[in-house]
């Protein structure tokens, strides 16, 4: 029987209740071009013999989109059994070094890059307004979580600085934790390290309580995912094993869940802004939209600058097509052979005339960059997060 | 008082650092005496005594190519000569026989040393906690200090002609080491390439433009001892296997020397690679990346670049 | 084989900013990070692959306070048996930490001793092959590659331009262990906390009887390098630039 920390795999995941249709692989965005096939790895994880997962090198390749649980006809969640297996593989230390190098960092440096926690602050050394510190005595109605990628990604720290710019122009009494923001953990869970990942569920728990926090706007799609899900679902995990989490009742947002509202509030309007005479192309994240349904939110913010040209991709909203940057992939290149889903991505958004393709998350706008090179659209298109382009247009 | 220079040479050849080890020695204005140790080293000696007052040349085939042995000779011959300082290099080979020679005669020893300095007492300079800190230690009073230094800290172009004399000396090894034998050298496989593993590092990324530069940079990888990887698109345009790729999602690579040729310095693929000891990048563009990490930088095309680099290298190593 | 292996922890300072004391004496650790020495951690790797494939103990040991506790915990998740601390400051010099750690080897069982071939904050090399001494057993200093005979050990060397030497060892021997010589293990936080329950002894230096040893090598201050600029561009024209980045590889020993 496989068994995941001593928990039987059926018990946790229901696998007995698969039918093998295959409706998970047929939707499955890495199955396109690498031999990840879902529905057969949902068969040994029926099978149950630990000794089958480790020959399936593929399991790194799910990009833990959550498509095939938004299809699954029996509401089974098969992306939960990939997390499932590859807990498998950390418990017995057999992972890819690159995943393994993420992990540890994230144990050790509070982050999945390899950068020490000294410089988490680093992206604010450019910025030009002051910014509340809640973890050094300021206090304010929210915290902005800036998360790993945009702390230290040189391109993405861009994004971080726009979205400080963009709340400080609309007055929103915010703050941010600088060096002492933890890693929120999502990449940890999905890459299976489910231990490492109660870790900071207890720690960040303990850590908002201390900085008097409870409202968060997140510029990550993952975070926001992970605060307002996995949070819930682990605290109730730890408190049966006896550990204590404090009774926070975070409101977190995702950044464009805030815009809209601020939107419906009349604080966020069309004349503060000026023209953007852009054709523009809204790619969905997985995150925010097949696994949470927030589609309107970032359209409406884009809808109401005015002259941009908003168009849309084919494939959009829950059938957006994953760009390949979670579930770890950021540290796992994949089995994968072939153009990869950014580059397809890009070149659809060719064909739509984009001269923006705008995103909602730093994975997105890291591997859509990289698409938009390597297909050579560097001349002739551009890849933003919303906040970018809020920054040169709010007057 | 007389400074002791161990010389390193492997299969008939001195090794360059046996010439930054002359040169720390000259350094300290004392007689330089270098012990040269092997089985038919006698050739070497005449290079060797150019720099020094003295070679003392021990040539015994027990010694074989054995660190033990070499360890057993130098033993005696600093308890027979009382050399003030034993100079040598901190290499694979000083690793191994420079802590057994101060156990064996009780002698303090600083090793990986930077600068040595006489302030009354021996005083040297280590460069520690990954280079960002300088330390000066003292060595406790002794007869005779062992001391390793740096590769490259001390430039054998700064040698002074000394043209000694060559006194060959009886071997003392009196035995056969038989706890620890030699067996041979052996060149890893170049098989299957691991980057992981090199090192040095010739990567490319797209500033080479077209497939058909591969080679280019093929051929300067070879002339260099190095190994060729790439950033993600040279990948992703089926120029080199994926086994290539330095990034985080590729390969994290820590070589010796990571030459960038082309690669602007996409955040991935910077940190699979900052570990290395020597970042130096190629790039016409002088605001990419890339240059926040290299120690050294060329604003220039790689195309020109390249074809030329290989050039000196070749005319460098002859 | 028993194998015992010596561990270190030490800051990670590969991209952080390091400042020294105002003593003078050492750096300011407040905001760094500690881990295993990553030399270490590749040795501890090795003992636990010889054991899964020939049997026997794998114990790892270390020098200093409390604190430190966590890399033996790590790796006795890793697969090692039993851990050993003994509780000191981290002694001045080599010389001074090589005799406390002589003292608790020559205790135990062993056909082999581990050490990373360097540490990451003092890079000094020395200590291992100290220790070899010391306790009178053969050693092999950087060693990459470990092929177990019969009463012996293939070892191979890592030399300087990519290529090794072969030694056949005698046991008991003691080796210290290049980076790369096998692809270390990814440690699980449930498996160290499933590791708790294996033993870690604690020993004093005057269990061991070791009474005060001078050092061999005293700090006199440590100081900041002057600060380099980032990148050195190298210009002239392309053929003048090619020249002069050849001849600094080659100055730096490189090539």
């Amino acid at each position: 029987m496989m068994e995941v920390e001593e928990t039987n795999f059926d018990e946790l995941y229901e696998v007995y209740a698969c039918m093998q249709c295959g409706k998970c692989t047929g939707s499955c965005a890495v199955s396109l071009r690498s031999d990840f096939n879902i529905r057969e790895l949902m068969r040994i994880a029926i099978l149950g013999n630990n000794e089958d997962v480790k020959e399936h090198e593929e399991i790194w390749d799910c990009t833990s989109c959550g498509i095939c649980t938004v299809r699954c006809p029996r509401d089974l969640k098969p992306s939960e059994v990939i997390v499932g297996l590859r807990s498998i593989l950390v418990e017995e230390g057999e992972v890819p070094s690159t995943i393994r190098d993420a992990l540890e960092s994230i144990g050790n440096n509070n982050n999945p890059w390899g950068r020490p926690k000294s410089k988490r602050a680093d992206w604010m050394k450019d910025l030009d307004v002051e910014v509340k510190n809640l973890s050094e005595g300021d206090e304010a109605e929210y915290l902005l979580y800036i998360g790993c990628t945009a702390s230290y990604d040189t391109r993405i720290q861009k994004v971080s600085r726009a979205a400080v710019h963009v709340l400080t122009k609309l007055g929103v009494d915010f703050g941010v934790l600088g060096e002492e923001e933890p890693c929120c953990g999502s990449e940890a869970r999905m890459m299976g390290e489910s231990g490492l990942f109660e870790m900071l569920v207890e720690d960040n728990m303990n850590l908002f309580k201390d900085f008097g926090i409870s409202k968060i706007i997140t510029l990550s799609p993952h975070a926001y995912n992970t605060f307002t899900t996995d949070y819930k679902d682990y605290k109730k995990r730890l408190e049966e094993e006896g550990i204590e989490i404090p009774n926070l009742e975070l409101d977190v947002k995702h950044y464009t869940q805030f815009l809209a509202e601020l939107i419906e509030e009349g604080r966020l309007t069309s004349d503060m802004m000026n023209e953007f005479n852009k054709t523009v192309v809204y790619h969905d994240p997985c995150y925010l939209g097949k696994r949470n349904n927030i589609f309107k939110p970032p359209r409406k913010v884009l809808s109401i600058i005015p002259g941009i040209n908003l168009v849309e991709f084919e494939r959009r909203e829950d059938r957006s097509l994953c760009c390949e940057g979670a579930g770890g992939r950021m540290w796992s290149e994949g089995t994968g052979t072939g153009e990869r889903n950014a580059v397809i991505r890009v070149r659809d958004a060719n064909t739509l005339n984009a001269e923006i393709i705008t995103v909602a998350c730093p994975f997105c706008l890291s591997t859509l960059e990289d698409g938009r090179s390597t297909a050579g659209y560097e001349e002739s298109m551009e890849v933003k997060d919303i906040f970018e382009i809020l920054d040169e247009v709010l007057k | 008082m007389a400074v002791f220079v161990f010389i390193e040479h492997r299969e008939g050849k001195l090794m360059d650092i046996s010439f930054e080890a002359l040169s720390a020695a000259q350094k300290l204005n004392d007689e330089v005496i270098a012990v040269l140790s092997g089985e038919n080293v006698g050739d070497l000696a005449e290079k060797v005594v150019k720099y020094a007052d003295k070679v003392i040349v021990v040539d015994d085939p027990k010694i074989d190519t054995n660190n033990e042995a070499y360890t057993r000779v130098l033993d005696e011959l600093i308890k027979k000569e009382m050399p003030k300082v034993v100079i040598m290099g901190h290499t694979s080979m000083g690793m191994d026989i420079a802590p057994a020679v101060a156990i064996d005669l009780g002698l303090p020893i600083a090793t990986d040393v930077v600068k040595i300095s006489k302030d009354g007492n021996i005083k040297v300079t280590r460069s520690i906690h990954n280079g960002k800190v300088l330390a000066d230690y003292y060595l406790k009073d002794a007869e005779t200090y062992i001391i390793t230094i740096r590769t490259g800290e001390f430039s054998a172009e700064e040698l002074s002609e000394k043209n000694g004399k060559i006194e060959r000396v009886d071997s003392p090894l009196k035995e056969e080491i038989t706890n620890k034998k030699f067996v041979g050298f052996v060149q890893p496989e170049v098989g299957g390439v691991d980057i992981t593993q090199a090192d040095i590092l010739v990567s490319v990324g797209r500033g080479i433009k077209d497939k058909e530069n591969i080679p280019l940079v093929e051929e300067l990888a070879k002339i260099m001892g190095g190994v060729l990887s790439c950033s993600r698109p040279i990948v992703d345009y089926g120029w080199l296997p994926k086994e290539r790729q330095v990034g985080t999602s590729g390969k994290t690579v820590k070589p010796k020397l990571y030459l960038a040729l082309g690669i602007s310095g996409a955040f991935q693929h910077v940190a699979g690679m900052k570990g290395a000891n020597m970042i130096v990048a190629v790039n016409k563009d002088p605001k990419a990346p890339i240059f926040s990490v290299a120690q050294y930088g060329i604003v220039d095309d790689v195309l020109k670049v390249i074809p030329a680099l290989t050039q000196k290298i070749k005319e460098i190593k002859g | 084989m028993d194998i015992i292996v010596s561990v270190r922890k030490v800051p990670d300072t590969a991209e952080a900013d390091v400042m020294v004391e105002k003593s003078g004496k050492d750096i300011e650790k407040s905001r760094l990070t500690f881990t295993i020495n990553e030399w270490d951690n590749y040795a501890v790797e090795e003992a636990i692959q010889l054991k899964e494939k020939y049997g026997g103990t794998v114990t790892v040991i270390t020098v200093g306070p409390k604190d430190v506790e966590d890399i033996l915990r790590r790796s006795l998740a890793m697969g090692a048996d039993k851990a050993i601390r003994v509780d000191m400051e981290d002694p001045e010099d080599a010389y001074t930490l090589a005799n406390i750690l002589s003292a608790v080897i020559k205790n135990q069982k062993f056909d082999l001793v581990l050490f990373g071939a360097q540490s990451g904050d003092f890079n000094r090399g020395v200590t291992g092959v100290l220790v070899a001494r010391m306790l009178g057993i053969t050693h092999a200093a950087m060693v990459n590659g470990i092929e177990v005979l019969d009463g012996s050990i293939k070892a191979s060397r890592e030399l300087e331009g990519g290529l090794n030497e072969v030694y056949d060892i005698k046991l008991p021997a003691l080796f210290t262990i290049q980076t790369g010589i096998n692809e270390p293990r990814y440690v699980s936080i449930s498996g160290i906390r499933k590791a708790r329950k294996k033993p870690l002894e604690v020993l004093t230096p005057s269990d061991l009887g070791i009474g005060s040893i001078e050092p061999m090598v005293r700090l006199d201050k440590m100081y900041l390098p002057p600060p380099g600029k980032l990148a050195e561009f190298i210009g002239g024209s392309t053929e003048e630039a090619a020249a002069k980045l050849a001849s600094i590889l080659k100055g730096k020993g490189v090539l």
